[in-house]
């Protein structure tokens, strides 16, 4: 299979630059950024915490869906043709304390964000986002409930890391799971994939409210899953381990003149839906680290003195750290284009120009151009 | 025309709907040629250009604005586009691979990234799909790598283009 191309906007590489610069996370923003600068010249040096580049491309988004060749190649020649440097197992320190995210556990190094400062000319933060939401009732911490990213990470993980991961035992139980996005849609597919005996998804709304839309829907009915839909989980059933999930449900009535439906009346009641496992992949939340010595608000909001630029002036954010979880597209777009900022910050900076060049303009006409991250999802 | 004339090819079948194809195009070109069709039910596929043998948008343009390229790509020439209000163009295409825009003549098509191909690159969109959905390809070796799947996903894709003539959901 051909690579993905990370270095789509050269043909052959230029002549080394002395410029240096770090790129902290190998997701598809971390690794289009690569490629940008890489074509530019500049020693690129990509860090990451896990022992291969390619992010949630590699270890979220199941395999069938995304073949991992592809992105393994494309990293390849970037490494060996345009001689961008890979630090795997390497965790740049530190928003939380170690082995809190899922992934800590493969790190063999740890480095203070100040080494990489001193090192590198610029750098950009491109580490995802991370950190599970929850849901905050009560039974969440009792053993066989876990996050979206905590099922789908080991499956992926298994076949890199050897001994110590394993991807969840699901054969023959029961899985409840909640939520309607790509992340639920991809435990559901790999929960049936593994042999689940039956598996319940769960969303508080309907299904042509679902941010996976009711195709996707239709599909996993189709292949096998139990769809319920206008149900809140209150709270999670069991003693020391979990049984299932205890949910108010409704009916909805026809669509009144507003196009709002509402719940038929005496339709609501509590039941428990019975689960020898229950994932809750009701989305992630950005984990960048020292969000906010960084000033990370201010970027999102577009309040920056330069383009994708945090408040520590050689510092860039981009892809899903800055935006919080997006899709593959967005986050390659952002890396790009903090990459070209970086690299036109560089170039004045250099020739002492960054004082008459017009930066409010620049922002508010990108901000308008590209209104965050959160569409579609 | 030369013998082998290359176009792109989207098997909408090994496609995850991710977008990148239309933000590396909006990253190229400003103005994306390549667009993400999201329908009712939360499909998502880009909607692109075949460069077709007998295209229609260059048919029905009464000036002329959309011609050929040397090694076969359907240009459209924006010096001569009067981006007229009725945008027969942007009607007569049968995949829905003209695009309304905000700048200049109000309307953008590929161009399978001409400036791109001058200096011996290929349409952006290809190199970055992390799917290896998108292929840059001789128009008649598409039918060597169609698949059952692949056939059935575009007439799913173009049953939502065309309601009515295509299958419906
Ligand atoms: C289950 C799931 C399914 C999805 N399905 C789709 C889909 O079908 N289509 C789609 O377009 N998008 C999908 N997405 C979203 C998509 O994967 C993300 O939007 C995209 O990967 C974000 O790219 P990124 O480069 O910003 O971050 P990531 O891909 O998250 O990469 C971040 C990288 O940074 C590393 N890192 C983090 N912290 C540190 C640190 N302190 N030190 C060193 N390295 C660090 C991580 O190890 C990781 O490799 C899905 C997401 C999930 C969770
Ligand atoms: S980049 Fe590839 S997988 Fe993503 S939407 Fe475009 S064609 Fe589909
Ligand atoms: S714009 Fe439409 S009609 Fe014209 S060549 Fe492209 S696909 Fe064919």
């Amino acid at each position: 299979m051909n690579a993905m191309n990370f270095n789509f906007l050269c043909g052959d590489p230029p002549p080394a630059s002395a410029r240096s610069v770090g790129i902290i996370g190998a997701g598809p923003s971390g690794l289009a950024a690569a490629g940008y600068l890489s074509c530019l010249g500049y020693l690129v040096e990509v860090y990451d915490k896990l022992p291969k580049a390619g992010g949630l491309m590699l270890f979220g988004i199941p395999g069938h869906r995304i073949p991992k060749e592809r992105v393994e190649a494309g990293v390849r020649r970037m490494a060996r043709k345009y001689g961008v440097v890979f630090h795997p197992r390497t965790k740049i320190c530190c928003s939380a304390p170690l082995h809190d995210e899922e992934g800590d556990h493969f790190c063999s190094d740890v480095r203070g964000l100040g080494d990489l400062v001193k090192k590198h000319d610029a750098i950009i933060i491109c580490t995802g986002s991370w950190r599970s939401r929850r849901l905050g009732i009560p039974g969440e911490n009792l053993p066989g409930v876990m996050a979206g990213l905590e099922f789908l990470f080991p499956i992926r993980a298994a076949g890199y890391a050897g001994p110590g991961i394993k991807a969840p035992d699901v054969a023959g139980k029961t899985v409840a799971v909640i939520g309607a996005g790509h992340s639920a849609v991809d435990v559901v597919h790999s929960a049936l994939f593994l042999g689940a005996a039956k598996v319940h998804l769960l969303y508080r709304r309907t299904r042509h409210e679902a941010p996976c839309g009711s195709y996707e829907i239709d599909r996993l009915e189709a292949a096998g899953a139990a769809w319920h839909e206008s149900v809140t989980p209150l709270r999670f059933t069991g003693e020391d381990r979990v049984t299932g999930v205890e949910i108010r449900e409704k009916t909805l009535g026809e669509p009144g003149p507003d196009g709002k439906r509402c719940a038929l009346p005496d339709s609501e009641h509590v039941t428990v839906i019975e689960a020898d496992l229950v994932v809750t992949a009701i989305g992630e939340t950005a984990t960048p680290p020292f969000a906010k010595e960084l000033g990370l608000e201010n970027v999102r909001k577009g309040e920056v003195r330069w383009l994708h630029m945090t408040d520590i002036e050689n510092l860039f954010v981009a892809g899903d750290a800055l935006t919080g979880p997006s899709k593959i597209g967005k986050a390659v777009y952002s890396g790009l284009r903090a990459a070209r900022s970086l690299a036109n910050w560089l170039d004045l900076k250099d020739q002492d120009r960054l004082a008459d060049y017009p930066y409010d303009d620049l922002v508010a006409r990108e901000a308008d151009r590209f209104p965050g991250g959160r569409l579609h999802r | 025309m030369p013998h082998k004339q290359k176009v792109l090819y989207i098997d909408y079948s090994t496609c995850i709907g991710c977008e990148t194809c239309e933000y590396v195009c909006r990253f190229v070109h400003d103005t994306p040629r390549i667009h993400m069709m999201r329908t009712a039910s939360g499909v998502m596929a880009p909607l692109y250009c075949r460069h077709c043998e007998n295209p229609n948008c260059a048919k029905v343009c009464k000036r002329g604005a959309i011609v050929r390229d040397k090694s076969g790509a359907m240009i459209l020439q924006p010096q001569l586009c009067r981006g007229c209000e009725t945008r027969q163009c942007l009607l007569a295409c049968p995949y829905a691979a003209m695009f309304e825009t905000d700048t200049g003549v109000m309307l953008s098509k590929c161009d399978l990234c001409a400036g791109r191909r001058q200096i011996g690159l290929s349409p952006a969109c290809a190199e970055m799909c992390p799917c290896g959905a998108i292929h840059f390809i001789a128009r008649e070796d598409i039918a060597k790598i169609e698949t059952d799947k692949s056939r059935e996903a575009f007439e799913r894709v173009m049953g939502h283009l065309r309601p009515g003539k295509g299958k419906e959901e």
